[in-house]
């Protein structure tokens, strides 16, 4: 009966806190119980007043009871939802935004837990503010009536100097005033420089946090709830995770930075689905590799063209089935009906084509051989960003959503064991981890190896990247020279060995070769590019 | 003419619809944005304009001491750069923080394009000096850079406390301040003080109060090398180690 009645305030002010903060796309708040890790013990389950999960508000009714009295239940729906919703629209943001703050934070604390509290603490003040600063609300009256710990006590202060609004605090004792002095000084609302500002924030709250920290363990890891809510993963869904990956792995472009944040955040990401096994690491139990996921998800910012080509088949292809459409799949197979005319992971979604009876050559895709070189004179992917890696990544996902098969041949010394070989698959995962694979040492290819990788296919297309510094590179560029299959080369760097390799197959016309310096070379990579096969002029030259 | 006629009695389509057709923001004419001033705003805004002042003033220094971007430290030097920071500095009116903060900004190119050692430390140095503040924080633990000079002629009645490492020459020259360094630092610390107290939390380097003519140096960590002292004290984990027998000058342990 109570929640029902909470539930119909909500109803009553949900179109005024829309149009307040122009028409958000969320859901309607609902009433209802909500989890607080931090207080699992305690029956009556009032310490948090707000929890979102993949953008769904929940109010909490204890809470709002044990404000009873002090602030009308209205204002008190509405501070709690304003803050809520400025989430959404303005800090974090994004996924990425909350790893990035995250981060930051950890350089100055050092250690996981004080870094999430400090990020926490920062992107509520960063909420809080712009509410105040932007819009009609009664977040100061509910910050004037909330219980607060040593650490509140002291942001309820720097509001009272920011905002310039009494919230009751009385003058602290000079160390925390040098503090609020210190938080005072930081642009809040200047969202290019929340990662330098966090750090600052971090810094000056770093004595506070710590003595925190170590009360929190005293009384056996149980502390006080954020009664405006968690910051956790919950707050996002599994395609922003995905999307905020990809970004923050594409910003940082170091493995070292986006290992150390995959790891610290493990737990919550298994949690959410993300482990090794299985489609985008959907599935519990194992562990996150976070140098394959780092991989995995900085390949997906880049797309690689694949030219298709004619492949005997028994019948044509119609569209049987659905499948989730991914960035960099084609866009010619989404079915715009069933997307909703939207071009959006997670949303859009493409015709999976099924062979229909009758006869004729279509168009399509073969499988694919990967040769990757992790010799001691290329980069240790697992230690630092390897382009070999990410080229040899890309051109993996794009064969992949062609629904071809790739196959992996991974070596250094190959005769002397040096190697490691997968053959033809559609997992995504264990190409990208015998890709990962690093063996140093001396460069030699066993064709004995590879020939019958070749050879058990009619049609195949070969990927070999390395820095060319092959000892047996003659015995190779033979037998390149022998066989018909289209060939794409990518030598990382310039030297004496990848010029001999150029000048030696330059007339091969089923033979491409493209250097990779930097990153940005990477697009440039045409697969399976053939001069005749797109330039008909050149046929009867 | 006739035609003219005609296009006066048939009705406008386009207009009619446009007549009908509801505006789709219509319902925001009533909308009120609220963008208020809050104190942030103005907080802000004064940072800003003091960090530009401080910018300033390193710059022509820069220009004035290290035209060639190269500065040698030597006993003349170090004075003249000085000299012209003091001039610079006693122009602005600043805080403890606004040091902090430009500790910081020399490590961001975007923001100061040119950090020299010699000329920065100076600077800092001239800052705390001159800032209304007795007691001054510096909280440098995360700076990557370790601040030469800095401490550099710190006045009576003045404290100056360092969260993290500091570089060579720390605390040289001090005149009764109190420095105090909660990390580790190099050598030559507290070279030519007159008095005063110097305490580093952790190790000191070589060199350690070379031609220090008064005060006292604690050590809470290692002293690797003394060097030769005129007058004055130093400590290691509270033990006297000059004047004594226990430690010979330009021997490094």
């Amino acid at each position: 009966m109570e929640e029902k009645r909470l539930q119909a305030i909500i109803e009553e002010i949900w179109p005024r806190l829309k149009r307040k903060h122009l028409y958000p796309e969320i859901p309607i708040p609902k009433i209802g119980k909500v989890h607080d890790p931090l207080d699992e013990g305690n029956e009556k389950n009032d310490g948090v007043g707000l929890e979102m999960k993949d953008k769904q508000m929940t109010i909490n009714p204890a809470f709002l009871s044990t404000l009873n009295g002090k602030m009308a239940e209205e204002n008190l729906i509405e501070a709690l939802l304003d803050h809520g919703i400025t989430h959404y629209t303005f800090c974090p943001w994004d996924f990425q935004t909350h790893l990035t703050l995250y981060s930051e934070a950890k350089k100055v604390m050092g250690d996981k837990e004080s870094a999430k509290q400090a990020a926490n603490y920062f992107i509520d003040v960063i909420a809080d503010t712009h509410c105040v600063k932007k819009r009609a609300t009664e977040i100061p009256e509910l910050h004037r009536n909330l219980k607060k710990g040593t650490v509140e006590e002291v942001i309820a202060s720097l509001y009272q100097r920011i905002w310039g609004i009494d919230l009751g605090i009385s003058p602290s004792k000079k160390g925390d005033d040098e503090v609020v002095r210190r938080l005072a000084r930081i642009p809040y609302l200047d969202r290019s420089r929340w990662p330098e500002s966090i750090r600052k924030f971090a810094r000056s709250l770093k004595p506070l946090l710590i003595l925190e920290q170590n009360e929190k363990e005293a009384r056996g890891g149980k502390g006080e709830s954020n009664p405006q809510g968690e910051h956790d993963l919950d707050h996002y869904s599994y395609e922003e995770i995905d999307q905020g990956l990809r970004d923050y792995a594409q910003k940082t472009m170091g493995l070292s930075e986006f290992k150390e944040v995959v790891e610290d955040f493990s737990a919550e990401l298994k949690e959410m689905g993300y482990g090794i096994e299985g489609g985008m690491g959907r599935g519990r139990g194992a562990p996150i590799d976070a140098d394959v996921l780092f991989y995995m998800k900085l390949a997906e910012n880049y797309s690689i063209p694949l030219r298709k080509i004619p492949l005997e088949e028994v019948g044509t292809l119609h569209p049987h089935s659905h499948s989730p459409w991914e960035v960099g799949s084609p866009f010619q197979d989404i079915d715009i009906w069933t997307s909703f005319g939207k071009i959006m992971p997670g949303i859009t979604q493409i015709w999976k084509k099924k062979e229909g009876k009758g006869r004729g050559k279509i168009e399509g895709a073969p499988d694919c051989l990967i040769i990757i070189d992790s010799s001691g004179s290329m980069i240790n992917p697992r230690k630092n960003l390897s382009y070999a890696v990410l080229g040899a990544a890309c051109v993996t996902n794009a064969y992949l959503r062609n629904d071809s098969k790739v196959a992996v041949y991974n070596f250094s010394d190959a005769p002397m064991g040096g190697r490691d070989v997968l053959d033809y698959t559609a997992n995504r995962e264990e190409v990208y981890r015998v890709l990962c694979k690093y063996f140093g040492g001396g460069t030699a290819l066993d064709l004995e190896d590879i020939m019958p990788m070749i050879k058990r296919k009619k049609e195949m297309d070969l990927f070999i990247i390395t820095d060319m510094k092959i000892t047996n590179l003659e015995t190779l560029i033979g037998f390149f020279g022998k066989i018909q299959n289209r060939i794409t080369a990518v030598h990382i760097g310039e030297n004496p060995y990848a010029a001999r390799f150029e000048k030696a197959v330059e007339k091969r016309k089923n033979i491409n070769i493209f250097t990779v310096k930097k990153k940005e070379d990477i697009p440039h990579i045409v697969l399976g590019s053939i001069r005749e096969y797109f330039n008909p002029i050149h046929r009867g030259r | 003419m006739k035609n003219a006629c005609l296009k006066k009695k048939t009705p406008n389509p386009l207009q009619q619809e446009v007549h009908d057709t509801l505006n789709p923001f219509e319902e925001f004419k009533t909308f009120q944005f609220r963008k208020t001033e809050i104190p942030l705003d103005q907080i802000v805004q004064s940072t800003e304009v003091i960090m530009d002042q401080i910018r300033l003033g390193y710059e022509r220094l820069l220009e004035e001491e290290a035209k060639e971007l190269v500065w040698m430290v030597q006993y003349n030097t170090i004075i003249k750069a000085y000299e012209v920071a003091e001039k610079y500095i006693k122009e602005i009116d600043y805080s403890a923080e606004d040091i902090e903060d430009f500790c910081f900004a020399l490590e961001s190119p975007q923001k100061i394009p040119y950090l020299i050692p010699g000329p920065a430390g100076i600077y800092i140095s001239a800052l705390c000096n001159y800032a209304k503040e007795e007691e001054i924080v510096l909280k440098l633990s995360e700076l990557k850079t370790e601040i030469n000079l800095i401490g550099f002629r710190l006045p009576k009645g003045k404290r100056l406390m360092v969260e993290g490492d500091t570089g060579d020459f720390t605390g040289i020259g001090l005149e009764g301040g109190e420095l105090v360094v909660e990390g580790n630092t190099k050598n030559w610390t507290g070279a030519g003080m007159r008095g005063g107290k110097i305490l580093v939390k952790k190790n000191i380097g070589l060199h350690t109060g070379e031609w220090m003519m008064g005060g006292e140096i604690y050590v809470g960590g290692r002293v690797r090398g003394l060097g030769n002292i005129v007058e004055g004290k130093v400590y290691e984990r509270d033990k006297l180690v000059y004047p004594g027998k226990a430690r010979y000058p330009n021997l490094y342990y």
